[in-house]
């Protein structure tokens, strides 16, 4: 300790500072020594020694420089006011910027979100399709059959919806279904009823409940038309989509939150880029359930471009409305020209006679 | 003012903000810039950026704070997070399948759990910033548990449906008793002395004002319906409340907010030190105002820039403009979309730096100009304690998209 008054061995200049010492808020006014450590001395008070290599920039206002020591408490903190006894200790203190935050630039940051950005898009575009179709087989159906009787309930509640099944209807309904599951070779677990909605649409739930809704029962021309949306429900239902897009759009959704985390009002960008996505994964899907119904529809010798005709007639010319890359189902008149070109001769039997077409369009009423 | 008279105790001590406001807008805009090119990962940087700045260009009594919270902090605090949400997430996914299979929609209530779970969040993140708080080497600290915490939240906003909002001074009042009782400055414990009556008379005649123009608005002519004679009279009372609405809107919300900051601040205490806010009431509706006005701004002009994009896009198309919006001749066009992507995120960012310049910095520092310090001298030889909190909190709060303190 260096006990001489401190004018008389200041070997270049002294001044005034505040010092806290990281134990009590008591500021404290002290004189700052440069000799070979920093010397602060509060008056009648033993002075800290401070080696001028650990001491490090704190933050403080403008005007002020504030520092504080490696060894010292850690909150301990030395401000100086003073331009002239800042430039000072400036020049003594070599590493004083080494802790500041940001000092290694922000290219580093850059670089390094950058790279977990592709790494993130990489693992959505190659990882997450690759995860859902392994993952898919490992699913039990009893898990699917809850996930089914869940968005059963919720379709009843949205829809309003009453099942149809009146005798006549039912039986036609049955008869159809029994042939198509025939011609599919799925066994008795697919269950497959009409709602009483005027919306033309059919869909599969998972765990093996198809619905076709009395609106696309309304719109269609034949029994092949309905037998060809069937094969594709089941078609749906033997790739066990439903489960596969649960994994890819919980997946996609989660890895797409980790990126723009809470830059705010960046949801519907969220949304975006995960439809985007997800939308491909599903097309995909549709194109393997045409492909079962055509298969289907080949080995019960019945027309497989019926679906296609109900489709188009359903939805119009949807290529005109719709940005293709979003659209979740192919574009129609694709599909119906796939349809078409794998059209052969009739060679099986009617499914249904004329009559019981007629009692299944009629089945809601 | 006076007890002032009667005994004249020592002189308030000043607060000051001595940031300087084009320091801070460069920074959230090259901030927002970075965030846009690291695809929002800068945010704990920036947020840390941001907090440097507002806390050390604070002083009370000419001593500064300090902000000691550091990015890589709130980084690991955010990866912590998920590796807790994740689960909670799959958790939350199957008790709701289970709960849609007993009935259609009955996991709607679940949703009460993530509210809940928001607010021991927000609690544990003002933990995380409390103690990176620091003036005069002293830091700031906090006890208490969050989920008590939550628990209280969520209980009080229960009430608030069924008392139409009017319960909301008591709820806060209550609120801020229990943050501010686990509230330290070294072993100066905190408290808050804000009553919810002080803040029900200050505040009543704008919830007033409000649901009165609300309900003229909703109910005026279906009742002048009833009465074909008053009809006329009731269309004018409709359109003036929906012009108090839409013009007093910013004002109303301005004066809550005020009324609001200004109790809560008054409220404040750390042992014998007081707080005590002269915040006018009509102070931050011009805060308001600018950023309505800056946001139609942007709007305009980033919607310009997406008919720009379309027409460039109908111009290498060879198609004209009418062509390509009514028959969708936009389809497939990748490099459209992605311009307008990008010019989405432009439009976010460029808002959130209006919103940081004027509802963060511009409002930081209306705060700290309105305030003044009693019995600072309480705080001249304070004994540092405490420790500091992990940021998993503000990971949580991050994760959750809930935001408070």
């Amino acid at each position: 300790m260096d006990s001489a008054p401190e004018n008389a061995t200041a070997p270049s200049g002294a001044g005034a500072a505040i010092y806290f010492d990281g134990k009590s808020s008591r500021r404290r006014l002290v004189t700052l020594t440069f000799n070979d450590r920093l010397e602060l001395r509060e008056a009648l008070e033993q002075a800290t020694e401070w080696n001028y290599a650990d001491i490090r920039r704190a933050d403080g206002p403008a005007g002020t420089l504030r520092v504080t020591c490696l060894t010292a408490p850690a909150l301990a903190r030395l401000e100086i006011r003073d331009a002239a006894v800042a430039a000072e200790l400036l020049s003594w203190c070599t590493h004083l910027d080494d802790n500041v935050p940001g000092r290694h630039g922000v290219a580093a940051i850059v670089g390094w979100s950058v790279a977990a950005a592709a790494s993130i898009v990489a693992v959505v575009l190659f990882g997450v399709p690759l995860a859902a179709d392994r993952l898919t087989p490992l699913v039990p159906q009893a898990f699917e059959a809850r996930l089914g009787e869940a968005a059963d309930r919720q379709i009843k509640a949205v829809f309003d919806g009453r099942v149809c099944s009146n005798e006549a209807g039912q039986a036609a309904l049955e008869k159809l279904v029994g042939r198509v599951k025939e011609g599919a070779g799925l066994d008795a677990s697919v269950r497959t009823a009409v709602l009483s909605t005027p919306v033309p649409n059919a869909f599969a739930l998972p765990g093996g409940t198809v619905y076709v809704f009395k609106g696309l029962l309304a719109r269609a021309d034949n029994p092949d038309e309905i037998a060809g949306v069937l094969a594709h429900e089941f078609g749906h239902l033997r790739h066990r989509d439903s489960t596969r897009n649960l994994i890819t759009s919980g997946g996609t959704s989660f890895l797409i939150g980790l990126l723009f985390g809470d830059v705010t009002g960046s949801g519907a960008l969220i949304f975006a880029s995960r439809s985007l996505v997800t939308s491909s994964y599903s097309r995909e899907a549709e194109q393997n359930a045409d492909s079962f119904s055509i298969d289907t529809m080949h080995r019960l010798g019945r027309s497989p471009k019926a679906m296609g005709e109900l489709l188009l007639r359903v939805t119009g010319k949807d290529g005109d409305r719709t940005l293709s890359i979003l659209s979740s189902h192919p574009l129609t008149e694709d599909r119906l020209a796939r349809m078409k070109s794998e059209e052969g001769p009739l060679t099986g039997p009617p499914l249904l006679t004329a009559g019981e077409w007629a009692s299944l369009r009629a089945i809601c009423e | 003012m006076n007890q002032m008279v009667r005994t004249p105790p020592a002189l308030p001590a000043s607060v000051a903000f001595s940031g300087q406001r084009g320091e801070f807008r460069r920074l959230v805009t090259r901030g927002a810039l970075l965030e846009l090119v690291t695809v929002g990962f800068y945010r704990f940087w920036l947020a840390t950026d941001i907090r440097r700045h507002l806390w050390s260009h604070t002083s009370v009594d000419g001593d500064g704070f300090e902000y000691t919270g550091r990015a890589g902090e709130l980084l690991i605090g955010f990866l912590f997070a998920l590796a807790i949400l994740v689960p909670i997430y799959l958790a939350y996914f199957l008790v709701g399948l289970e709960a849609e299979r007993f009935k259609a929609f009955a996991s709607f209530p679940l949703v009460a759990f993530f509210y809940v779970f928001g607010q021991f969040a927000i609690y544990r993140a003002r933990r995380y910033r409390l103690t990176r708080t620091v003036w005069r080497g002293v830091r700031f600290w906090m006890t208490g548990s969050g989920w008590a915490y939550a628990a209280r939240a969520a209980l009080w906003a229960l009430l608030m449906p069924l008392t139409l909002g009017l319960i909301l001074p008591w709820r806060e009042a209550a609120l801020e008793r229990y943050k501010m009782r686990h509230s330290h400055f070294g072993d100066l414990q905190g408290s808050f002395e804000g009553r919810g009556w002080e803040f029900f008379k200050r505040g009543f005649w704008i919830w007033l004002t409000a649901v009165v123009a609300l309900l003229v608005l909703v109910l005026a002519v279906p009742l002048g319906k009833l009465l074909p004679a008053l009809l006329p009279m009731a269309k004018v009372m409709a359109f003036v409340a929906a012009l108090v609405l839409l013009i007093g809107a910013p004002f109303l919300y301005g004066a809550f907010r005020a009324v609001e900051w200004r109790w809560w601040i008054s409220g404040i205490r750390f042992g014998d030190v007081a707080l005590e806010s002269a915040l006018p009431r009509n102070a931050l509706s011009g805060l308001y105002w600018k950023v309505i006005g800056w946001y139609l701004l942007i709007a305009v002009l980033f919607g310009a820039y997406l008919s720009l994009c379309a027409a460039l896009a109908a111009n290498l198309a060879q198609t004209s403009m009418t062509t390509m919006f009514v028959s969708g001749h936009l389809q497939g066009s990748i490099p459209v979309l992605v311009a307008m992507g990008i010019g989405y995120l432009g439009f976010i960012l460029a808002v959130n730096v209006v919103m940081r310049v004027y509802l963060l910095r511009d409002l930081w520092a209306k705060l700290i100009d309105s305030t003044t310090v009693h019995g600072l001298e309480a705080a001249a030889n304070v004994a540092a304690s405490g420790d500091l909190a992990s940021a998993l909190g503000e990971g949580l709060a991050d994760g959750l998209d809930v935001a408070g303190f």
